[in-house]
């Protein structure tokens, strides 16, 4: 088979890449990377920058994205502009296309809710369709790991299920899972990661031919750990006993085993990470599925199925009687998409279209 | 029932037989068959392809990690010397003698000796440094005598002659099995220039036009020596090596 690949390839061993306008002409790509999204507090610290530059050496450090010494080692490819959602940034917002608004429960995992998300990555598995999903666990001090999973049996020792609201590291492992795979990787994301792997897939075919189910999160914002872990700490939370964190009705409600710490999630604006503040997508409207906790009943995961490979998978969930199929009320939704749209106001420079204003439930 | 006979042997046929082991007898006599090599006094002659310990040229290495890559007993380590290259280190405690290593050398870089009896006399001595391995090691030699194994018809004899094996055989400069770089999906290249910047032969090149935004890239198949350093490097891991 390599001989064969050889003999289609050798000889005609040149090809061209596309390299993206700069907008600072002058400058490196990372440094317009860095002054037209970090350093205007754009960045939602998505991490795809960090998984496709070539040199390796972008990191994710405690506040912000970081690239040191980027004026001798960056390779001014272009690759970070390339995939960054918020470069050119077009907030998407709303509920999005969908084939099917439905809610979920699982029978074969236990998650926050209804565990959908874990459900429609190892059904994929299950199908065939890829043979790698990553997801992402904790540890007991809520710290996220990013957690890839093989087979089924893999995901009933560890704590996977749960909202953490805790940034992970899922796009560089999503990299890798990539390169390691032979069929096809799912993976899970909030919709900051969602669009981020969109862009990947836009730009490297490698991509788009191995990520074949993205599944997005409903998402209202998420944290980093060195922030939240302190402000929870200060507000009695005891991580060892933590169970599980939700945000219900406008308030933040932490589960310990013996007790239950609620406060308005309005007091967690002093630690609202930058990038949140500039974000409009609620549902993950780039993703094959989204799944989150509003819009059904208690123990239920609405499931808004998008794309054609997210409706397989559901079908093939139901017909293996794996889910008990509830309902999903899209109204309920409203108010945390009019909340996310109401951002739109704190992204510099951006004008809302008029078309654009397709509310939830239309 | 068949029943086994004694031979029918005349007379005549007996005499034939004993006087023939009379005869073995008295050469055994004289002339004893001995097919031990009487080593140290005596060294049996290896052929030149003979696996024994290897040397290694500074020179010719293009760290290119092929020969640790293709260990299969994980014998060999690449170490960073101060010029900042990376050269193979050989643990002799762990190494296989199969030469894959030698065999797979793009640069020909190492080479093989007749040289096997070396001993060590610690664990930590069996672990030879790149230096160690540029001079063959040392070893006392009391031989005087080259022994070679005579096969005719069924027999098998020893030819000895007086003289001393040279145990660092001048053999022909290894070519390897041709290789060259090639790139499988080109829509997923970056275009970072990696490949171009750790090519030794000059083989992959990468033109920016500024003009049109884009970047010329090609691989010269005639030029590449299938090193894979290009292979190693490229992050987005769409490289191959293939036979030319």
């Amino acid at each position: 088979m390599m001989k064969m690949a050889a003999e289609t390839i050798v000889g005609e061993a040149e090809w061209e890449v596309k390299i993206p306008k700069k907008k600072f002409k002058d400058k490196l790509f990372f440094e317009n990377l860095r002054d037209v999204v970090i350093d205007t507090k754009m960045c939602s610290r998505c991490l795809t920058c960090v998984s496709i530059c070539p040199s390796g050496l972008i990191v994710n450090e405690a506040d912000n994205v970081d690239f040191p010494n980027y004026d001798t080692k960056c390779l001014d490819c272009g690759a970070c502009v390339r995939v960054c959602p918020r470069y050119d940034y077009q907030p998407k917002s709303g509920l999005g296309d969908y084939i099917e608004f439905t809610a979920g429960k699982s029978k074969r995992f236990k998650g926050q809710d209804g565990a959908m998300g874990t459900e429609f990555i190892m059904s994929a598995i299950d199908m065939g369709l890829i043979d790698r999903g990553l997801f992402v666990d904790r540890n007991e001090l809520w710290q996220t790991d990013v957690f890839h999973a093989r087979n089924p049996d893999q995901l009933h020792r560890l704590p996977l299920g749960g909202t953490k609201y805790v940034f992970a590291n899922v796009i560089p492992e999503l990299k890798k899972a990539v390169m390691l795979s032979k069929v096809g990787v799912g993976v899970v994301g909030t919709p900051c990661m969602v669009s981020g792997v969109r862009k990947l897939q836009e730009a490297f075919p490698v991509f788009k031919e191995k990520v074949k189910i993205v599944v997005g999160l409903f998402c209202t914002e998420n944290f980093h750990y060195d922030e939240v872990s302190k402000y929870l700490e200060e507000k009695g939370v005891d991580f060892s006993k933590l169970v599980k964190t939700d945000i219900m009705k406008g308030k933040f409600v932490a589960t310990m085993t013996d007790k239950e710490v609620k406060f308005k999630v309005s007091q967690l604006s002093s630690i609202l990470p930058t990038g949140c503040n500039v974000c409009t997508d609620f549902t993950a409207v780039e993703s094959d599925v989204s799944v989150g906790s509003v819009g059904s009943a208690p123990g239920f995961s609405t499931t808004v199925v998008r794309t054609e490979v997210a409706k397989k998978v559901w079908d093939y969930i139901k017909e293996k009687g794996n889910v008990e199929v509830g309902e999903g009320k899209i109204p309920e939704l409203d108010y945390l998409i009019g909340h996310k749209k109401a951002r739109e106001a704190n992204i510099p420079g951006y004008e809302p279209k008029k078309e654009e204003g397709e509310g939830a439930g239309e | 029932m068949k029943k086994v006979g004694t031979p029918d042997y005349t007379v005549s046929d007996k005499l034939k037989t004993h006087a023939a082991a009379l005869g073995t007898a008295a050469k055994e006599m004289i002339l004893p068959l001995n097919i031990t090599t009487h080593y140290p006094r005596e060294r049996k002659r290896q052929p030149d392809c003979f696996r024994g310990i290897m040397l290694f040229d500074p020179e010719r290495c293009i760290s290119c990690f092929q020969c640790s890559f293709v260990c299969p007993a994980n014998a060999i380590w690449m170490k960073e010397a101060p010029s900042g290259r990376y050269y193979p280190t050989l643990d002799h405690g762990k190494c296989i003698y199969c030469h894959f290593c030698v065999d797979t050398c793009p640069g020909g870089a190492l080479r093989t000796t007749k040289i096997h009896d070396v001993a060590f006399k610690t664990m930590e001595e069996m672990f030879t440094t790149t230096e160690e391995m540029v001079e063959p090691p040392t070893i006392i030699r009391e031989d005087e005598t080259v022994v070679d194994y005579v096969i005719d018809k069924e027999d098998l004899s020893l030819k000895r002659t007086k003289e001393v094996d040279e145990l660092i055989p001048d053999v022909p400069e290894s070519k390897g099995v041709p290789m060259v770089s090639v790139c499988v999906d080109r829509g997923s290249c970056i275009a970072c220039k990696i490949c171009d910047q750790i090519c030794e032969s000059g083989a992959v090149s990468s033109v920016k036009d500024e003009a049109a935004m884009t970047v010329k890239m090609s691989i010269d198949a005639e030029k590449c020596t299938g090193c894979g350093l290009c292979v190693k490097e490229c992050s987005m891991q769409i490289l191959r090596l293939v036979r030319k």
